[in-house]
C-alpha cells in the first residue's frame, strides 16, 4: 500500500507523464501475457479433456471386457441366464456368423457400384455426375437409422422377404456405398493426367488407360475406402435393428433371421441378469477389437499410397 | 465418421483442381453409366420409399404429429413433439461442449503439439471416431449413468434454481436428458475437431507471422486473426457437428431414458427422433410403424438441411481464403 501511495505523489509533469506511460503499456504487456499464458494452457485442457473419454472408455472395455473372453464365448450360442443357473449366458457364436454374413453380402452389394459410380464421377464432367456427387456426400452424413426404415420398406414389407440378413446388408450396403463413391472418385482424380495422357499417346483406348493405367495406379485410395465402409458398416446398430430379426442359431443364409454383435450388445445391455450385462463388455471389446483392427489397416494402406507417391 | 467428413472436404477440393480428358462412348463407359443410374435410383427410391410409406400419417393425422407430445401405441394418437424437443435439446447441449472442447483441441493440435506428436493424435480423434456408436451408448449406460445418478445429480440439484433447470431424477437407473447429451457431445467432438482442425491449419502463415511480428502474444494471434479468418468454416464444422448429433440413434436410445414426455427438465428421462425410431420399431405395425416413417421424414429433412447449410459455409471459406 505505501508504495502505491509514493508512487503517486506529485513529481514533475513531464517525468511523470513519462513513468504513466510506461507503468501502463508495462501493465498492458504483462496482462497480454498472461492473458496469452492463459488462454494456450485452457486449449491444453481441451486437449486433455478430450483425451480422458478415449481413455476411460478403452480401460473400461479392456477391465471389463478381457475376462468374459474365453472359447465358449466363441463357440457356443446364447442362453438366457435362470434363476437356477443364474450364469450360464452362453456364447455369442451367432452374432459374429451374423456380423461376419452381414458383412459379406454387403460389401458384395456395395463394393462393385460404389467403385464403378466413382470412377463415373472422376472421368465425366456433366450436370449428372455433380447431381450424384451431392446425393453421395449428403447421404454419406444420413442418420443409419434411415437406412433401416428404407430397407424396412422396400426389402421387408414391399418384396415381403421379411426379417433377413439380406435385408440388413442392404441397409449396410445403402450405408456403405457413398462412402466408396467419395473415397473412389478422391483416388481415381489424384492419378496425374499425364499418365492419362501417356496411354492415350501411346495409342490405347480411353477404357483401356482406365483400367489398365488409371485404376491400378488409385487402388490404394480404393481399398482405403472400401475398408473404412467395412469398419463403419461392422459396427452400425440402427439400420440392422429394424430388419434382421435377431436369429438365435449360427446362419450363413441370406435369407434367414440373424443376430449381429452391435444388435447384440444394444439388446443385452438392459438386461436385467447382472452376468448379461458383464458379458456385454465382452462384446463390445471384440467389436471394438474388429473395428480398430479394419481402420489401422486403412490408415497402414493410405500411408503407403502416400509413400508409393513421395 | 470422421473420415468420411474429412474426405468430403478433400473431395471438393480434388474437383475443382482437376478436369479429366472427355471418354467417348464405349462398353466401358456405358458399364459406369449404368452403374450411376442404379445409385440414382438407389437414392431415389431411399427418399421415395421412407416418404410413401409415411403418407398415410402425413395424410390423417400430420397436425397431430407435430403439435401433440401423447404417444399411445398402438392405436396413436401418435404425437412426435416430445421427440422433437428431445432431438434438440440433446444435440444443442452437445454442441456446446463439442464445440468449446472441439475448439481448444483443434486450436492445440495445430499451434501447440509439437510436429511429431501430432500423427500420433491425430490417430487417437481418429480411433474415437471408429468407435460404434452403441460402444459409447453402453458405456454410458453402465459407467456414467450410476455415477451420475449418485455423484452429479444430487450435487447439480443442490444449486439454487437447479430444480426448474434439471429437475428430479432418481428414475431409470441415472439415464436422462443430461446424460445422452454428454454422450452425444463426445460423440461428435472428433467430427467437430476433425473439419475445425482443416479450417484453421489451412489460415495462410504469412497473416499469422504478420501479426506476430507486429508484438502480438499467441493468444492474440489466434483471436484476432487465425479465428476471424477460420470464422465461416468454423461454422460450417459446427453445423456438420449438429447434423451427426441430430441422427445419433443407438447411444441415444440407451442413455437417454427412452420416455416420451415434453419437458425441459434436464434429468428427466426423455428421447429423440432417431432413439424413439429404434425403440419404438420393433413391437409396431401397421399405422405406428408409417408414423414412425413420418419420424423419419423429418430427420431426414433436418438432416439434410444442416448438411447443406455446412457445405455452403465450409465451400464459402474455401472461396474466402482463395481471396486472401
Amino acid at each position: 500500500m505505501t508504495d502505491l501511495i509514493e508512487l503517486e505523489e506529485p513529481t514533475e509533469p513531464s517525468t511523470s507523464s513519462r513513468e504513466e506511460i510506461r507503468r501502463i503499456s508495462d501493465n498492458a504487456r504483462a496482462r497480454r501475457v498472461v492473458t496469452s499464458r492463459i488462454m494456450v494452457a485452457l486449449c491444453g485442457v481441451a486437449l486433455l479433456i478430450a483425451a480422458v473419454p478415449l481413455v476411460a472408455l478403452l480401460y473400461q472395455l479392456i477391465d471389463k471386457g478381457a475376462g468374459q473372453l474365453n472359447l465358449d464365448f466363441f463357440t457356443k450360442l446364447p442362453q438366457t441366464p435362470t434363476l437356477i443357473a443364474p450364469n450360464a449366458t452362453g456364447g455369442i457364436s451367432n452374432a459374429i456368423v451374423g456380423t461376419i454374413a452381414l458383412t459379406l453380402y454387403a460389401s458384395i452389394l456395395a463394393i462393385p457400384v460404389g467403385v464403378l459410380v466413382g470412377v463415373y464421377l472422376a472421368e465425366t464432367n456433366s450436370k449428372f455426375a455433380t447431381t450424384l456427387r451431392v446425393i453421395a456426400q449428403t447421404m454419406a452424413g444420413a442418420p443409419s437409422i434411415l437406412m433401416g426404415l428404407f430397407a424396412f420398406s422396400f426389402i421387408v414389407h414391399d418384396l415381403n422377404v421379411g426379417f433377413t440378413a439380406i435385408a440388413g446388408s442392404f441397409a449396410l450396403a445403402v450405408l456403405m456405398l457413398p462412402v466408396i463413391i467419395i473415397s473412389t472418385e478422391i483416388a481415381v482424380r489424384n492419378v496425374p493426367n499425364s499418365l492419362r495422357e501417356a496411354g492415350l499417346a501411346l495409342g490405347a483406348k480411353p477404357h483401356m488407360v482406365s483400367t489398365k493405367v488409371v485404376l491400378p495406379s488409385a487402388v490404394t485410395g480404393i481399398v482405403t475406402g472400401v475398408i473404412l465402409a467395412i469398419s463403419r458398416a461392422v459396427g452400425e446398430t440402427a439400420p440392422v435393428l429394424l430388419v434382421i430379426g435377431g436369429g438365435f442359431t449360427n446362419s450363413w443364409q441370406p435369407f434367414n433371421p440373424v443376430s449381429a454383435m452391435p444388435l447384440a450388445i444394444f439388446e443385452n445391455a438392459k438386461s436385467e441378469w447382472p452376468s448379461q450385462r458383464a458379458q456385454v463388455w465382452g462384446i463390445a471389446l471384440v467389436l471394438v477389437a474388429f473395428v480398430f483392427v479394419l481402420s489401422l489397416t486403412a490408415r497402414i494402406w493410405a500411408s503407403r499410397k502416400q509413400q508409393v507417391r513421395n | 465418421m470422421d473420415p468420411v467428413a474429412v474426405d468430403i472436404l478433400k473431395s471438393e477440393e480434388v474437383v475443382a483442381g482437376n478436369t479429366p480428358a472427355a471418354t467417348p462412348r464405349s462398353w466401358y463407359s456405358n458399364v459406369l453409366v449404368v452403374a450411376a443410374v442404379l445409385f440414382a435410383a438407389v437414392s431415389v427410391g431411399f427418399v421415395g420409399s421412407i416418404f410413401w410409406s409415411s403418407l398415410p400419417t402425413w395424410v390423417h393425422h400430420g397436425g397431430t404429429l407435430l403439435t401433440s407430445s401423447a404417444w399411445v401405441s398402438p392405436a396413436g394418437p401418435f404425437g412426435g413433439l416430445s421427440m422433437i424437443t428431445g432431438t434438440f435439446e440433446t444435440s444443442i447441449i452437445a454442441l456446446v461442449i463439442a464445440v468449446i472442447i472441439g475448439l481448444g483441441t483443434s486450436i492445440s493440435i495445430v499451434f501447440f503439439i509439437p510436429r511429431r506428436f501430432r500423427t500420433v493424435v491425430a490417430t487417437l480423434v481418429e480411433l474415437l471416431a471408429a468407435i460404434p456408436s452403441v460402444v459409447y451408448g453402453l458405456w454410458g449406460l453402465l459407467v456414467i449413468a450410476p455415477w451420475m445418478e449418485v455423484t452429479v445429480n444430487p450435487w447439480l440439484n443442490k444449486w439454487p434454481f437447479a430444480k426448474t433447470i434439471f429437475g428430479n431424477s432418481g428414475q431409470e437407473f441415472g439415464t436422462s436428458l443430461l446424460l445422452a447429451s454428454i454422450v452425444l457431445g463426445i460423440m461428435i467432438l472428433p467430427t467437430f475437431v476433425a473439419i475445425s482442425r482443416e479450417v484453421i491449419a489451412v489460415v495462410p502463415q504469412d497473416l499469422q507471422e504478420a501479426s506476430l511480428s507486429l508484438g502480438a502474444t499467441r493468444w492474440q494471434m489466434i483471436r484476432e486473426v487465425v479465428l476471424p479468418t477460420a470464422k465461416i468454416g468454423l461454422f460450417g464444422a459446427t453445423f456438420l457437428a449438429l447434423a451427426r448429433a441430430t441422427g445419433e440413434t443407438v447411444a441415444v436410445a440407451l442413455v437417454a431414458g427412452s420416455v416420451a414426455n415434453a419437458q425441459f427438465h434436464l434429468l428427466y428421462p426423455g428421447t429423440s427422433i432417431a432413439a424413439w425410431i429404434a425403440t419404438e420399431f420393433g413391437e409396431s405395425q401397421g399405422t405406428e410403424i408409417s408414423a414412425l416413417m413420418a419420424l423419419g421424414v423429418i430427420l431426414m429433412l433436418l438432416n439434410v438441411g444442416l448438411a447443406l447449410i455446412s457445405r455452403a459455409l465450409v465451400s464459402r471459406q474455401r472461396k474466402v481464403l482463395a481471396r486472401v
